[in-house]
């Protein structure tokens, strides 16, 4: 009786995801292949190369980080920048929806690519240094444009312009159904440069991520730059160009960052991780999790977004799947010993499924900030919650409950052990 | 909706109970977490169900939310794999250890702590400090 309830409501389930997924075009043609690596790189070789600018780095490796030193000479009096970005690629995306200066309509539109270098710096001189500080203090509202602007950098700015950037026209009924909306057409050049400085923002979030005034340029030409190369970036191949300008540019100079086990690295999210600490957070915020009887991924998702550099889209797709190994053990175990209203649980179940089916869409529409604003006020409703229950009016209560819960745990026990239906009571 | 449970009958307003879950689950599922804390409070309190009714209906609906949610972060592409093995190896050894800690400390302590530990984790989160 129990299994053939649960294949029902399983099969319900399963055919309502199906078709949801098939009206959203799940089945359809995955969006095309991230740009190629090619495609940042021949941005690189400018049709006529002046050989004004030189540079020399002084090594090719770095583990996990590291210092790297380029020296080389420029032009006498023009100001070097240094352009370094990682060949991994990452996904960022940003939800459009501030109302533009002219019209002061909301355009909703979601940008997103999957050809974001992993990690991308601007190296500018240090008399720069005062411009980056006055864009630190804007807080939260700098901006990727006016940084490059006011440090002279949009001269060089280069690698991330060329990135394949899809635009999603959404819609209300769109985001209801969990639809990213229709693609739009490409961007021309210039607006796909624009796009990228706001998806450098939604990737990198601080300032410092993406600049740095550690450039030395001395009056004879010659400069130095020495680049802090931080931990828990991607492996691989990471380029650095000289520039003075958008075409007086040094060859391209290479270095690789190597990572070794028990540092590994997540191509979704971008980051090298060494596991040791996530895992141990994970062991110790799931355990209390449990002791106050819940999955605990409301205490694990803010902290994993606040302590490392972890995009939040992957943090909550991650997390979740997480917790259905041990909801399907909780649901075995209660259905061993009938202690599951199928019908009830398959009803909100369903409710519960549209929900989740939107759910993870909006995700990617918020920002970090916005992430943890929302999650904040979440967590402090959990925690009333929480307080209620420790009430004694409350508590009064639940140990009745609890001592009628446990005597209905033993009956069911006993009938399961007993192979016995129970006279047909459930 | 009426509901028959080891031999009582419980009036459902399914109405209510479908609207929560379904608020319920597209919070939850935005911000990755499974819910539970929230279901339980609203079929306990909200639909008026006891306890022993509760605990494993409110893990079934929840189970549909999860799995559903992870279909659809995994198709938007927010799964990372390397990112779930280092989470879901201690997850699944919490689930052992914990209980054993469970018999040796008390419940109400363990959701006092929570409350403070909950509320500083808000605060931070919303800036205050």
């Amino acid at each position: 009786m129990n299994r053939r309830n649960f294949i029902v409501s399983f099969a319900i389930a399963v055919a309502a995801t199906l078709f949801m997924l098939w009206q959203d075009g799940a089945f359809a043609a995955k969006p095309e292949a991230a740009t190629s690596p090619s495609d940042v790189g021949a941005v690189q070789q400018p049709t006529e190369t002046i050989a004004a600018v030189t540079a020399q780095i002084d090594r090719v490796s770095v583990d996990n980080g590291g210092t790297i030193t380029v020296t080389g000479t420029a032009p006498v009096g023009k100001s070097v920048y240094l352009e370094i970005w990682a060949d991994e690629k990452v996904r960022a995306s940003r939800f459009d929806a501030d109302p533009d200066p002219k019209t002061g309509q909301r355009p909703y539109i979601l940008y997103m690519t999957e050809g974001m270098p992993s990690y991308y710096k601007v190296i500018v001189p240090k008399d720069k240094k005062d411009a980056i500080e006055a864009e630190k203090k804007q807080g939260g509202k700098w901006s990727v444009s006016k940084l490059l602007k006011d440090t002279g950098a949009d001269a060089i700015y280069s690698a991330p312009t060329t990135i394949k950037i899809d635009r999603y026209q959404a819609a209300l009924m769109g985001s209801i159904i969990g639809s990213r909306g229709d693609l739009l057409p490409a961007m021309d050049e210039k607006e796909n440069a624009r796009r990228s400085m706001q998806l450098l923002k939604a990737r990198f979030r601080s300032v410092g991520n993406i600049m740095s005034p550690d450039m030395e340029v001395n009056p004879d030409g010659s400069f130095k730059a020495v680049v802090e190369v931080r931990e828990g970036l991607a492996p691989g191949k990471y380029t650095v160009v000289a520039a003075v300008d958008k075409t007086t540019k040094s060859r391209p100079l290479t270095f690789e960052n190597k990572i070794a086990f028990p540092t590994v690295y997540m191509s979704n999210a971008g980051t090298s991780i060494n596991i040791f600490w996530p895992a141990l957070l994970t062991f110790a915020v799931t355990t209390f999790g449990v002791l106050m009887g819940a999955g605990g991924g409301f205490i694990l998702n803010p902290l994993l977004v606040s302590i490392w550099p972890l995009p939040h889209t992957v943090v909550a797709g991650t997390v979740m799947p997480t917790v259905l190994f041990s909801q399907g053990s909780g649901i075995y175990n209660y259905s061993k010993i009938h202690f599951i209203n199928w019908k009830l649980g398959a009803t909100i179940g369903c409710a519960m499924l549209a929900g989740g089916f939107i759910g993870p869409k909006l995700t990617e529409m918020v920002t970090l900030d916005q992430y943890k604003f929302v999650f904040g006020w979440i967590l402090i409703i959990l925690a009333s919650l929480m307080a209620w229950q420790t009430t004694p009016g409350y508590l009064a209560k639940n140990k009745k409950e609890q001592a009628i819960l446990k005597e209905f745990q033993k009956r069911a026990k006993e009938c399961s052990a007993q192979k016995d239906q129970c006279g047909g009571k459930i | 909706m009426i509901v028959n449970f080891w031999g009582h009958e419980f009036k459902v307003n399914i109405i209510l109970g479908c609207i929560g879950g379904f608020l319920i689950a597209i919070v939850s599922s935005m911000f990755g977490f499974g819910g539970g804390p929230f279901m339980t409070p609203l079929m306990a309190v909200g639909l008026g169900l006891p306890m022993y009714l509760v605990v494993g209906s409110s893990l079934l609906a929840i189970a549909f939310n999860t799995v559903m949610g992870s279909m659809r972060h995994y198709q938007f592409g927010n799964f990372d794999f390397t990112f779930f093995l280092i989470m879901f190896i201690p997850a699944i050894l919490a689930g052992f250890v914990a209980p054993q800690i469970a018999k040796r400390i008390s419940p109400l302590w363990v959701k006092r702590v929570a409350v403070v530990g909950l509320l500083i984790l808000a605060f931070q989160l919303l800036g205050i400090f």
